[in-house]
Protein backbone atom coordinates (compact mmCIF):
# COMPACT_ATOMS: atom_id res chain seq x y z
CA UNK A 1 0.00 0.00 0.00
CA UNK A 2 1.03 3.53 -0.77
CA UNK A 3 1.99 5.11 2.56
CA UNK A 4 -1.20 7.18 3.63
CA UNK A 5 -0.45 10.06 4.72
CA UNK A 6 -2.37 11.72 7.69
CA UNK A 7 -2.97 15.47 7.61
CA UNK A 8 -5.86 18.30 6.98
CA UNK A 9 -6.64 18.17 3.61
CA UNK A 10 -9.59 20.81 3.91
CA UNK A 11 -6.72 23.26 3.68
CA UNK A 12 -6.42 22.69 -0.25
CA UNK A 13 -7.97 26.06 -2.10
CA UNK A 14 -7.71 27.69 1.11
CA UNK A 15 -5.61 31.17 0.79
CA UNK A 16 -4.12 32.68 3.98
CA UNK A 17 -3.20 35.96 3.62
CA UNK A 18 -0.86 38.69 4.83
CA UNK A 19 0.32 42.10 4.55
CA UNK A 20 0.78 44.72 3.43
CA UNK A 21 4.40 44.70 3.20
CA UNK A 22 5.98 48.65 2.71
CA UNK A 23 9.20 48.13 0.25
CA UNK A 24 10.96 50.90 1.31
CA UNK A 25 14.26 52.21 0.24
CA UNK A 26 15.68 51.33 3.80
CA UNK A 27 14.15 47.59 3.74
CA UNK A 28 16.24 47.43 0.40
CA UNK A 29 18.81 48.53 1.64
CA UNK A 30 19.11 46.21 4.80
CA UNK A 31 18.53 43.57 2.65
CA UNK A 32 21.62 44.16 0.37
CA UNK A 33 23.62 44.54 3.69
CA UNK A 34 22.86 41.36 4.58
CA UNK A 35 24.13 39.46 1.62
CA UNK A 36 26.67 42.09 0.86
CA UNK A 37 24.95 43.46 -2.17
CA UNK A 38 26.88 46.47 -4.24
CA UNK A 39 24.33 46.49 -7.41
CA UNK A 40 23.62 49.73 -8.43
CA UNK A 41 20.24 49.05 -9.94
CA UNK A 42 19.50 48.07 -6.23
CA UNK A 43 21.29 50.25 -3.96
CA UNK A 44 21.34 53.34 -6.04
CA UNK A 45 18.02 55.22 -6.62
CA UNK A 46 19.29 57.89 -9.62
CA UNK A 47 20.53 54.25 -11.43
CA UNK A 48 17.39 52.96 -11.30
CA UNK A 49 15.43 56.20 -12.26
CA UNK A 50 17.86 56.00 -14.94
CA UNK A 51 16.51 52.58 -16.11
CA UNK A 52 12.90 53.86 -16.08
CA UNK A 53 12.10 52.83 -12.24
CA UNK A 54 10.61 54.97 -9.69
CA UNK A 55 13.32 54.25 -6.98
CA UNK A 56 15.83 51.04 -6.39
CA UNK A 57 14.92 47.78 -7.30
CA UNK A 58 14.29 45.16 -5.03
CA UNK A 59 16.90 41.81 -5.95
CA UNK A 60 14.83 39.15 -6.76
CA UNK A 61 15.11 36.82 -3.72
CA UNK A 62 13.75 39.38 -0.99
CA UNK A 63 10.70 38.49 -0.95
CA UNK A 64 11.66 34.85 -0.07
CA UNK A 65 11.96 37.01 4.07
CA UNK A 66 8.14 38.14 3.93
CA UNK A 67 6.66 34.87 3.54
CA UNK A 68 7.42 33.77 7.67
CA UNK A 69 5.29 36.79 7.98
CA UNK A 70 1.86 35.02 6.87
CA UNK A 71 1.06 33.22 9.53
CA UNK A 72 0.50 29.45 8.02
CA UNK A 73 -1.78 26.89 9.69
CA UNK A 74 -0.48 23.47 11.25
CA UNK A 75 -1.72 20.70 8.57
CA UNK A 76 -1.68 18.40 11.45
CA UNK A 77 0.35 16.02 9.34
CA UNK A 78 0.64 13.01 11.93
CA UNK A 79 4.07 12.15 11.17
CA UNK A 80 7.99 12.86 12.20
CA UNK A 81 9.49 14.92 14.66
CA UNK A 82 12.43 17.10 12.80
CA UNK A 83 11.43 19.84 10.19
CA UNK A 84 13.57 21.42 8.14
CA UNK A 85 13.60 23.29 5.12
CA UNK A 86 14.42 21.44 1.84
CA UNK A 87 14.04 23.97 -0.74
CA UNK A 88 12.64 27.01 -2.30
CA UNK A 89 11.40 28.41 -5.63
CA UNK A 90 11.01 32.51 -6.53
CA UNK A 91 9.59 33.69 -9.94
CA UNK A 92 10.17 37.05 -10.33
CA UNK A 93 6.92 38.00 -12.40
CA UNK A 94 7.21 41.89 -12.55
CA UNK A 95 9.72 44.18 -10.74
CA UNK A 96 9.62 45.03 -7.43
CA UNK A 97 10.67 48.34 -6.31
CA UNK A 98 11.29 51.02 -4.10
CA UNK A 99 8.02 52.69 -2.53
CA UNK A 100 5.93 49.06 -3.37
CA UNK A 101 3.44 47.82 -1.08
CA UNK A 102 2.91 44.05 -1.49
CA UNK A 103 0.03 41.56 -0.51
CA UNK A 104 0.98 38.22 0.12
CA UNK A 105 -1.40 35.06 -0.24
CA UNK A 106 -0.12 31.39 0.79
CA UNK A 107 -2.23 27.76 0.08
CA UNK A 108 -0.92 24.69 0.72
CA UNK A 109 0.25 23.33 -2.98
CA UNK A 110 1.28 19.78 -1.73
CA UNK A 111 2.37 17.18 0.41
CA UNK A 112 4.04 13.71 -0.17
CA UNK A 113 6.38 11.35 0.93
CA UNK A 114 9.66 9.99 0.05
CA UNK A 115 12.99 7.92 1.43
CA UNK A 116 16.72 9.54 1.18
CA UNK A 117 19.77 9.54 4.10
CA UNK A 118 17.65 10.07 6.45
CA UNK A 119 15.08 7.52 6.10
CA UNK A 120 11.27 8.51 4.86
CA UNK A 121 10.29 11.96 4.90
CA UNK A 122 7.08 14.11 4.36
CA UNK A 123 7.12 17.28 2.00
CA UNK A 124 4.52 19.53 2.69
CA UNK A 125 5.04 22.91 -0.17
CA UNK A 126 3.11 25.86 0.62
CA UNK A 127 3.03 28.55 -2.20
CA UNK A 128 2.79 32.49 -1.72
CA UNK A 129 1.53 34.95 -4.29
CA UNK A 130 2.94 38.30 -3.76
CA UNK A 131 0.65 41.02 -5.06
CA UNK A 132 1.54 45.27 -6.04
CA UNK A 133 -0.59 47.73 -5.08
CA UNK A 134 -1.60 48.06 -8.64
CA UNK A 135 -2.57 44.50 -8.43
CA UNK A 136 0.25 43.24 -10.85
CA UNK A 137 1.42 39.57 -9.21
CA UNK A 138 4.86 40.56 -9.09
CA UNK A 139 6.28 37.16 -7.21
CA UNK A 140 5.88 33.55 -6.36
CA UNK A 141 7.79 31.66 -3.78
CA UNK A 142 7.44 27.83 -3.46
CA UNK A 143 8.53 26.34 0.34
CA UNK A 144 9.13 22.95 0.94
CA UNK A 145 9.81 21.63 4.50
CA UNK A 146 10.41 18.25 5.06
CA UNK A 147 9.59 16.47 8.46
CA UNK A 148 11.44 12.96 9.12
CA UNK A 149 10.88 10.12 11.86
CA UNK B 1 33.53 -19.34 -64.65
CA UNK B 2 34.80 -15.74 -65.63
CA UNK B 3 32.90 -14.39 -62.33
CA UNK B 4 35.96 -15.79 -60.26
CA UNK B 5 38.69 -13.28 -61.15
CA UNK B 6 35.98 -10.32 -61.45
CA UNK B 7 34.68 -11.64 -57.75
CA UNK B 8 38.50 -12.06 -56.94
CA UNK B 9 39.47 -8.58 -58.23
CA UNK B 10 37.01 -6.67 -56.87
CA UNK B 11 37.38 -8.24 -53.34
CA UNK B 12 40.97 -7.07 -53.12
CA UNK B 13 40.04 -3.81 -54.53
CA UNK B 14 37.52 -3.43 -52.00
CA UNK B 15 39.98 -4.78 -49.45
CA UNK B 16 42.67 -1.98 -50.42
CA UNK B 17 40.39 0.76 -50.47
CA UNK B 18 38.39 -0.23 -47.18
CA UNK B 19 41.89 -0.14 -45.51
CA UNK B 20 42.07 3.67 -44.37
CA UNK B 21 38.56 3.53 -43.02
CA UNK B 22 40.01 0.22 -41.11
CA UNK B 23 40.16 2.24 -37.87
CA UNK B 24 36.75 3.70 -38.10
CA UNK B 25 35.28 -0.56 -38.74
CA UNK B 26 37.28 -1.45 -36.28
CA UNK B 27 35.67 0.93 -33.58
CA UNK B 28 32.28 0.41 -35.00
CA UNK B 29 32.81 -3.67 -34.29
CA UNK B 30 34.45 -2.82 -31.32
CA UNK B 31 32.96 0.21 -29.91
CA UNK B 32 30.94 -0.53 -25.95
CA UNK B 33 27.65 0.87 -25.62
CA UNK B 34 27.51 3.61 -22.63
CA UNK B 35 24.65 4.26 -21.47
CA UNK B 36 23.80 6.61 -18.25
CA UNK B 37 21.52 3.70 -16.02
CA UNK B 38 19.94 5.81 -13.75
CA UNK B 39 18.64 9.95 -13.84
CA UNK B 40 15.53 11.82 -13.60
CA UNK B 41 13.95 13.82 -14.69
CA UNK B 42 10.69 16.91 -13.73
CA UNK B 43 8.21 13.92 -13.80
CA UNK B 44 10.27 13.29 -10.11
CA UNK B 45 9.28 15.31 -7.62
CA UNK B 46 12.81 16.30 -7.06
CA UNK B 47 14.49 16.70 -10.36
CA UNK B 48 14.86 20.24 -12.51
CA UNK B 49 15.72 18.93 -15.40
CA UNK B 50 13.39 17.84 -18.40
CA UNK B 51 13.99 14.97 -20.98
CA UNK B 52 14.78 17.53 -23.84
CA UNK B 53 17.20 19.75 -21.65
CA UNK B 54 19.08 16.03 -21.31
CA UNK B 55 19.23 15.04 -24.62
CA UNK B 56 20.88 18.56 -25.37
CA UNK B 57 23.43 18.20 -22.91
CA UNK B 58 24.10 14.93 -23.99
CA UNK B 59 24.95 16.31 -27.42
CA UNK B 60 27.24 18.84 -25.53
CA UNK B 61 29.33 15.96 -24.07
CA UNK B 62 29.58 14.63 -27.63
CA UNK B 63 30.37 17.55 -29.42
CA UNK B 64 31.96 19.87 -26.96
CA UNK B 65 33.20 17.79 -24.47
CA UNK B 66 34.35 14.67 -26.82
CA UNK B 67 32.88 12.10 -24.62
CA UNK B 68 31.01 9.33 -25.49
CA UNK B 69 27.11 8.56 -24.30
CA UNK B 70 24.82 6.78 -26.56
CA UNK B 71 21.88 7.21 -24.12
CA UNK B 72 20.30 7.05 -20.40
CA UNK B 73 17.03 5.38 -18.79
CA UNK B 74 15.21 7.81 -16.65
CA UNK B 75 14.39 6.31 -13.58
CA UNK B 76 11.24 8.15 -12.49
CA UNK B 77 10.97 7.94 -8.73
CA UNK B 78 8.32 5.48 -7.03
CA UNK B 79 6.56 5.43 -10.52
CA UNK B 80 6.41 4.28 -14.07
CA UNK B 81 5.70 6.47 -16.53
CA UNK B 82 3.81 3.99 -18.53
CA UNK B 83 1.78 7.87 -20.59
CA UNK B 84 5.13 9.21 -21.78
CA UNK B 85 6.89 8.80 -24.83
CA UNK B 86 10.38 10.35 -25.74
CA UNK B 87 10.95 8.37 -29.11
CA UNK B 88 10.41 11.45 -31.37
CA UNK B 89 12.76 13.51 -29.05
CA UNK B 90 15.13 10.17 -29.31
CA UNK B 91 15.26 10.20 -32.31
CA UNK B 92 15.13 13.86 -33.54
CA UNK B 93 18.82 14.33 -31.03
CA UNK B 94 20.16 10.45 -31.85
CA UNK B 95 19.78 9.32 -28.20
CA UNK B 96 18.31 6.64 -26.83
CA UNK B 97 16.56 7.37 -24.25
CA UNK B 98 14.56 4.42 -21.97
CA UNK B 99 12.08 4.30 -19.08
CA UNK B 100 12.76 2.62 -15.78
CA UNK B 101 11.92 3.45 -12.26
CA UNK B 102 13.41 3.77 -8.85
CA UNK B 103 11.37 2.63 -6.20
CA UNK B 104 11.64 2.68 -2.30
CA UNK B 105 11.63 0.23 -0.33
CA UNK B 106 12.89 -0.48 3.52
CA UNK B 107 15.81 -1.26 2.50
CA UNK B 108 17.04 1.42 0.37
CA UNK B 109 16.20 2.71 -3.31
CA UNK B 110 15.73 0.22 -6.06
CA UNK B 111 16.26 0.44 -9.55
CA UNK B 112 14.12 -1.47 -11.70
CA UNK B 113 14.73 -2.05 -15.28
CA UNK B 114 11.92 -3.21 -18.06
CA UNK B 115 8.78 -2.41 -15.64
CA UNK B 116 5.59 -3.83 -17.50
CA UNK B 117 2.27 -3.47 -16.47
CA UNK B 118 2.13 -6.93 -15.53
CA UNK B 119 5.05 -5.93 -12.41
CA UNK B 120 2.86 -2.62 -11.92
CA UNK B 121 -0.42 -4.79 -11.22
CA UNK B 122 1.99 -6.99 -8.65
CA UNK B 123 3.67 -4.42 -6.82
CA UNK B 124 2.60 -1.04 -5.80
CA UNK B 125 4.98 1.62 -6.84
CA UNK B 126 4.13 4.06 -4.73
CA UNK B 127 4.88 2.05 -1.42
CA UNK B 128 7.83 3.47 0.41
CA UNK B 129 8.16 0.80 2.79
CA UNK B 130 7.90 -2.49 0.05
CA UNK B 131 10.32 -5.33 0.76
CA UNK B 132 13.13 -4.92 -1.52
CA UNK B 133 13.27 -9.12 -1.60
CA UNK B 134 10.16 -9.29 -2.79
CA UNK B 135 10.38 -6.64 -5.53
CA UNK B 136 13.41 -8.38 -6.76
CA UNK B 137 11.20 -11.97 -7.08
CA UNK B 138 8.32 -10.15 -8.45
CA UNK B 139 10.78 -7.92 -11.03
CA UNK B 140 12.21 -11.51 -12.52
CA UNK B 141 8.69 -12.86 -12.69
CA UNK B 142 7.83 -10.40 -15.37
CA UNK B 143 10.88 -10.17 -17.21
CA UNK B 144 12.25 -7.01 -15.09
CA UNK B 145 15.80 -6.80 -12.94
CA UNK B 146 15.63 -5.19 -9.63
CA UNK B 147 18.65 -3.72 -8.74
CA UNK B 148 19.52 -1.80 -5.33
CA UNK B 149 20.49 2.03 -6.01
CA UNK B 150 23.51 3.60 -4.41
CA UNK B 151 24.00 0.68 -1.68
CA UNK B 152 26.85 2.43 -0.35
CA UNK B 153 24.92 5.77 0.77
CA UNK B 154 24.98 6.00 4.23
CA UNK B 155 21.60 5.87 6.19
CA UNK B 156 19.81 4.23 3.46
CA UNK B 157 21.96 1.91 1.43
CA UNK B 158 22.15 -2.00 0.97
CA UNK B 159 25.20 -1.95 2.85
CA UNK B 160 23.77 -0.64 6.39
CA UNK B 161 20.80 -3.15 5.93
CA UNK B 162 23.50 -6.16 4.90
CA UNK B 163 25.62 -4.73 7.40
CA UNK B 164 22.39 -5.21 10.30
CA UNK B 165 22.19 -8.98 9.04
CA UNK B 166 19.63 -8.86 5.68
CA UNK B 167 20.27 -10.93 3.74
CA UNK B 168 19.39 -10.54 -0.20
CA UNK B 169 19.38 -13.93 -1.60
CA UNK B 170 18.31 -13.04 -5.36
CA UNK B 171 20.64 -10.01 -5.74
CA UNK B 172 23.78 -10.02 -7.89
CA UNK B 173 24.00 -7.23 -9.18
CA UNK B 174 24.01 -3.52 -7.62
CA UNK B 175 24.79 0.13 -8.42
CA UNK B 176 28.45 0.14 -8.09
CA UNK B 177 28.87 3.74 -9.16
CA UNK B 178 26.91 6.49 -8.60
CA UNK B 179 27.27 10.27 -9.46
CA UNK B 180 25.38 11.81 -6.42
CA UNK B 181 27.37 9.37 -4.14
CA UNK B 182 29.07 11.78 -1.02
CA UNK B 183 33.04 10.58 0.00
CA UNK B 184 32.99 7.13 0.95
CA UNK B 185 29.65 5.96 -0.33
CA UNK B 186 30.96 4.53 -3.71
CA UNK B 187 33.84 2.96 -1.85
CA UNK B 188 31.13 1.15 0.25
CA UNK B 189 29.37 -0.19 -3.21
CA UNK B 190 33.01 -1.03 -4.43
CA UNK B 191 33.63 -3.48 -1.39
CA UNK B 192 30.47 -4.94 -1.26
CA UNK B 193 30.97 -6.00 -4.65
CA UNK B 194 34.09 -7.40 -4.18
CA UNK B 195 32.66 -9.33 -0.71
CA UNK B 196 29.53 -10.85 -2.81
CA UNK B 197 31.02 -11.20 -6.15
CA UNK B 198 28.16 -8.54 -7.12
CA UNK B 199 28.07 -6.93 -10.45
CA UNK B 200 27.77 -3.44 -10.87
CA UNK B 201 26.54 -1.01 -13.06
CA UNK B 202 27.11 2.83 -13.10
CA UNK B 203 24.75 5.72 -13.12
CA UNK B 204 24.70 9.59 -12.91
CA UNK B 205 21.64 9.84 -10.77
CA UNK B 206 21.38 13.53 -12.38
CA UNK B 207 18.50 15.25 -10.76
CA UNK B 208 20.04 18.44 -13.32
CA UNK B 209 20.61 18.33 -16.82
CA UNK B 210 24.42 19.30 -16.28
CA UNK B 211 24.52 16.26 -14.05
CA UNK B 212 23.76 13.63 -16.45
CA UNK B 213 26.18 11.05 -17.64
CA UNK B 214 28.96 11.80 -14.85
CA UNK B 215 29.30 8.00 -14.67
CA UNK B 216 27.44 5.22 -17.01
CA UNK B 217 27.47 1.54 -17.76
CA UNK B 218 29.81 0.49 -20.63
CA UNK B 219 28.28 -2.94 -22.01
CA UNK B 220 29.61 -4.89 -25.08
CA UNK B 221 27.06 -5.18 -26.79
CA UNK B 222 24.39 -3.07 -28.72
CA UNK B 223 21.54 -2.25 -26.39
CA UNK B 224 17.97 -0.59 -27.94
CA UNK B 225 15.22 -0.93 -25.90
CA UNK B 226 14.38 -1.61 -22.54
CA UNK B 227 14.25 -5.54 -22.97
CA UNK B 228 17.55 -5.72 -24.52
CA UNK B 229 18.63 -3.60 -21.51
CA UNK B 230 17.13 -6.50 -19.36
CA UNK B 231 18.76 -9.18 -21.30
CA UNK B 232 22.21 -7.31 -21.54
CA UNK B 233 22.30 -7.36 -17.61
CA UNK B 234 21.22 -10.73 -17.43
CA UNK B 235 24.12 -11.11 -19.45
CA UNK B 236 26.42 -9.87 -16.86
CA UNK B 237 28.68 -8.31 -19.25
CA UNK B 238 29.07 -4.89 -18.86
CA UNK B 239 30.83 -2.49 -16.04
CA UNK B 240 30.33 0.64 -14.80
CA UNK B 241 32.65 3.60 -15.97
CA UNK B 242 32.97 7.15 -14.97
CA UNK B 243 32.82 9.76 -18.32
CA UNK B 244 36.31 10.55 -18.40
CA UNK B 245 36.83 7.53 -19.37
CA UNK B 246 34.60 7.53 -22.27
CA UNK B 247 36.80 9.72 -23.94
CA UNK B 248 38.55 7.52 -27.08
CA UNK C 1 21.81 49.95 -22.54
CA UNK C 2 24.98 50.96 -24.18
CA UNK C 3 26.87 50.36 -20.96
CA UNK C 4 25.79 46.99 -20.34
CA UNK C 5 28.76 45.11 -18.57
CA UNK C 6 26.87 41.85 -18.92
CA UNK C 7 26.33 39.54 -21.44
CA UNK C 8 24.13 39.41 -24.85
CA UNK C 9 21.73 36.40 -25.53
CA UNK C 10 24.20 36.00 -28.62
CA UNK C 11 27.19 35.56 -26.06
CA UNK C 12 25.75 31.95 -24.68
CA UNK C 13 26.13 29.06 -25.42
CA UNK C 14 24.79 25.24 -24.09
CA UNK C 15 27.10 23.99 -21.78
CA UNK C 16 28.81 27.51 -21.05
CA UNK C 17 30.31 27.80 -17.52
CA UNK C 18 30.05 30.68 -14.80
CA UNK C 19 31.81 30.84 -11.54
CA UNK C 20 32.58 29.54 -9.77
CA UNK C 21 32.35 32.40 -7.35
CA UNK C 22 33.72 32.29 -4.24
CA UNK C 23 32.44 33.83 -0.99
CA UNK C 24 32.16 32.86 3.07
CA UNK C 25 28.99 33.50 4.48
CA UNK C 26 30.52 34.78 8.37
CA UNK C 27 28.83 34.34 11.85
CA UNK C 28 27.93 38.34 11.55
CA UNK C 29 26.43 38.07 8.20
CA UNK C 30 24.21 35.35 9.30
CA UNK C 31 23.29 37.06 12.46
CA UNK C 32 22.48 40.33 10.50
CA UNK C 33 20.78 38.39 8.25
CA UNK C 34 18.13 36.94 10.48
CA UNK C 35 17.38 40.04 12.29
CA UNK C 36 16.17 41.26 8.98
CA UNK C 37 14.64 38.06 8.60
CA UNK C 38 12.69 38.53 11.63
CA UNK C 39 14.20 35.22 13.09
CA UNK C 40 14.19 35.35 16.65
CA UNK C 41 17.08 34.43 17.72
CA UNK C 42 19.38 32.68 19.33
CA UNK C 43 18.59 29.71 16.58
CA UNK C 44 20.05 26.97 14.73
CA UNK C 45 21.46 29.63 12.55
CA UNK C 46 23.11 31.63 15.22
CA UNK C 47 23.88 29.25 18.32
CA UNK C 48 25.96 26.25 18.15
CA UNK C 49 23.91 25.26 21.59
CA UNK C 50 20.58 25.30 19.30
CA UNK C 51 22.62 23.96 16.36
CA UNK C 52 23.44 20.73 18.42
CA UNK C 53 20.26 20.29 19.66
CA UNK C 54 18.65 20.50 16.06
CA UNK C 55 21.19 17.20 15.34
CA UNK C 56 23.56 19.66 13.53
CA UNK C 57 27.24 19.99 14.28
CA UNK C 58 27.44 23.82 14.14
CA UNK C 59 24.80 26.66 13.24
CA UNK C 60 23.96 26.72 9.68
CA UNK C 61 23.48 29.28 6.87
CA UNK C 62 19.61 29.23 6.44
CA UNK C 63 18.26 28.46 3.28
CA UNK C 64 16.44 31.88 2.25
CA UNK C 65 20.46 33.04 2.86
CA UNK C 66 21.88 30.22 0.68
CA UNK C 67 19.36 31.33 -2.22
CA UNK C 68 20.34 34.93 -1.12
CA UNK C 69 23.63 35.07 -2.26
CA UNK C 70 23.15 32.43 -5.15
CA UNK C 71 20.73 34.87 -6.74
CA UNK C 72 23.48 37.47 -6.34
CA UNK C 73 26.00 35.63 -8.02
CA UNK C 74 23.50 35.27 -10.98
CA UNK C 75 22.19 38.78 -11.24
CA UNK C 76 25.93 39.94 -10.66
CA UNK C 77 26.82 38.01 -13.75
CA UNK C 78 23.78 38.59 -16.09
CA UNK C 79 22.28 41.97 -14.69
CA UNK C 80 19.57 42.38 -12.07
CA UNK C 81 16.74 42.46 -14.22
CA UNK C 82 17.82 39.31 -15.94
CA UNK C 83 16.62 36.82 -12.70
CA UNK C 84 12.96 35.38 -13.66
CA UNK C 85 12.93 31.94 -11.56
CA UNK C 86 15.36 30.15 -9.29
CA UNK C 87 14.72 26.78 -8.00
CA UNK C 88 16.97 25.33 -5.48
CA UNK C 89 16.80 22.19 -3.13
CA UNK C 90 18.65 22.20 0.03
CA UNK C 91 20.95 19.10 -0.05
CA UNK C 92 23.00 19.24 2.95
CA UNK C 93 23.58 22.37 5.41
CA UNK C 94 25.48 24.97 4.30
CA UNK C 95 28.50 25.70 7.00
CA UNK C 96 29.32 29.19 8.33
CA UNK C 97 32.62 30.71 7.92
CA UNK C 98 33.43 27.89 4.87
CA UNK C 99 34.33 28.75 1.34
CA UNK C 100 30.91 28.29 -0.72
CA UNK C 101 31.64 28.02 -4.29
CA UNK C 102 28.75 29.05 -6.69
CA UNK C 103 28.97 28.32 -10.20
CA UNK C 104 26.13 27.61 -13.26
CA UNK C 105 25.99 25.66 -16.10
CA UNK C 106 24.13 26.94 -19.27
CA UNK C 107 21.65 23.92 -20.19
CA UNK C 108 19.17 25.14 -22.40
CA UNK C 109 18.89 28.50 -24.48
CA UNK C 110 15.46 29.80 -26.19
CA UNK C 111 13.52 32.61 -27.27
CA UNK C 112 9.97 32.39 -26.43
CA UNK C 113 7.38 35.09 -26.15
CA UNK C 114 9.53 37.70 -27.53
CA UNK C 115 12.32 37.21 -24.38
CA UNK C 116 15.67 35.70 -24.60
CA UNK C 117 15.93 33.22 -22.41
CA UNK C 118 18.87 30.94 -20.77
CA UNK C 119 17.95 27.94 -18.58
CA UNK C 120 21.28 26.88 -15.79
CA UNK C 121 22.09 24.52 -13.47
CA UNK C 122 23.12 26.26 -10.50
CA UNK C 123 25.45 24.51 -7.64
CA UNK C 124 26.90 26.05 -4.37
CA UNK C 125 29.25 23.59 -3.11
CA UNK C 126 32.14 23.07 -0.37
CA UNK C 127 35.49 23.10 -1.13
CA UNK C 128 35.70 18.78 -0.54
CA UNK C 129 32.94 19.10 -3.61
CA UNK C 130 30.32 18.68 -0.97
CA UNK C 131 26.87 19.29 -2.93
CA UNK C 132 25.10 22.16 -0.42
CA UNK C 133 22.68 23.70 -2.27
CA UNK C 134 21.64 22.54 -6.52
CA UNK C 135 19.03 23.83 -8.89
CA UNK C 136 18.06 25.61 -12.09
CA UNK C 137 17.86 29.37 -12.67
CA UNK C 138 16.37 31.01 -15.86
CA UNK C 139 18.08 33.89 -16.86
CA UNK C 140 16.49 36.48 -19.72
CA UNK C 141 18.95 38.26 -21.38
CA UNK C 142 19.00 41.47 -24.18
CA UNK C 143 20.07 40.71 -27.51
CA UNK C 144 22.51 42.96 -28.79
CA UNK C 145 20.73 42.91 -32.40
CA UNK C 146 17.69 45.14 -30.44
Amino acid sequence: MTMELEYNRELYGVEHEAGPFAITADVIQTFNRSIGETNPMYTDAATAQAAGYNGVLAPPTLVTMLVRNVELPDIELKFGIMRFHAGQRVQSRAPIVAGDSLMASSHLKEVYPKTGRSGTMVFTVWETTFTNQDGVVVADVQESYASRE
Amino acid sequence: MCDRPFWGQWRHRSILQALPFAPIILELILRRMYLDLHSHSVSSDDSRATVEQYVKWVHVLRSKRGYTIDGFVLTEHRKFDFDKDYSQLAAEYDVLIMKASELDTRYGHVLVYGVNEGLAKDIDLGDVKMDARELMKAARHHGAIAVPAHPGRFGIGLVDYMEQGEAFPDLHIVERVNGGSRAGENERADALCQEHNFLGTGGSDAHLASHLGSCVTSFPTEVRDERQLVEALLAGDFTPVWLKDTNP
Amino acid sequence: MADRNGPYFEDIDLGDEIGPVELVATDENVINFCQLWGNPMPNRFTSQEMAEASGLPSPIVPGVMSMAIMSQALTDWAGPEALKDLDLVFRQPVPHNKPLLISATVTDTRQEDGENLVECDVLMMGEAGERYVGGTALISLPSNEE
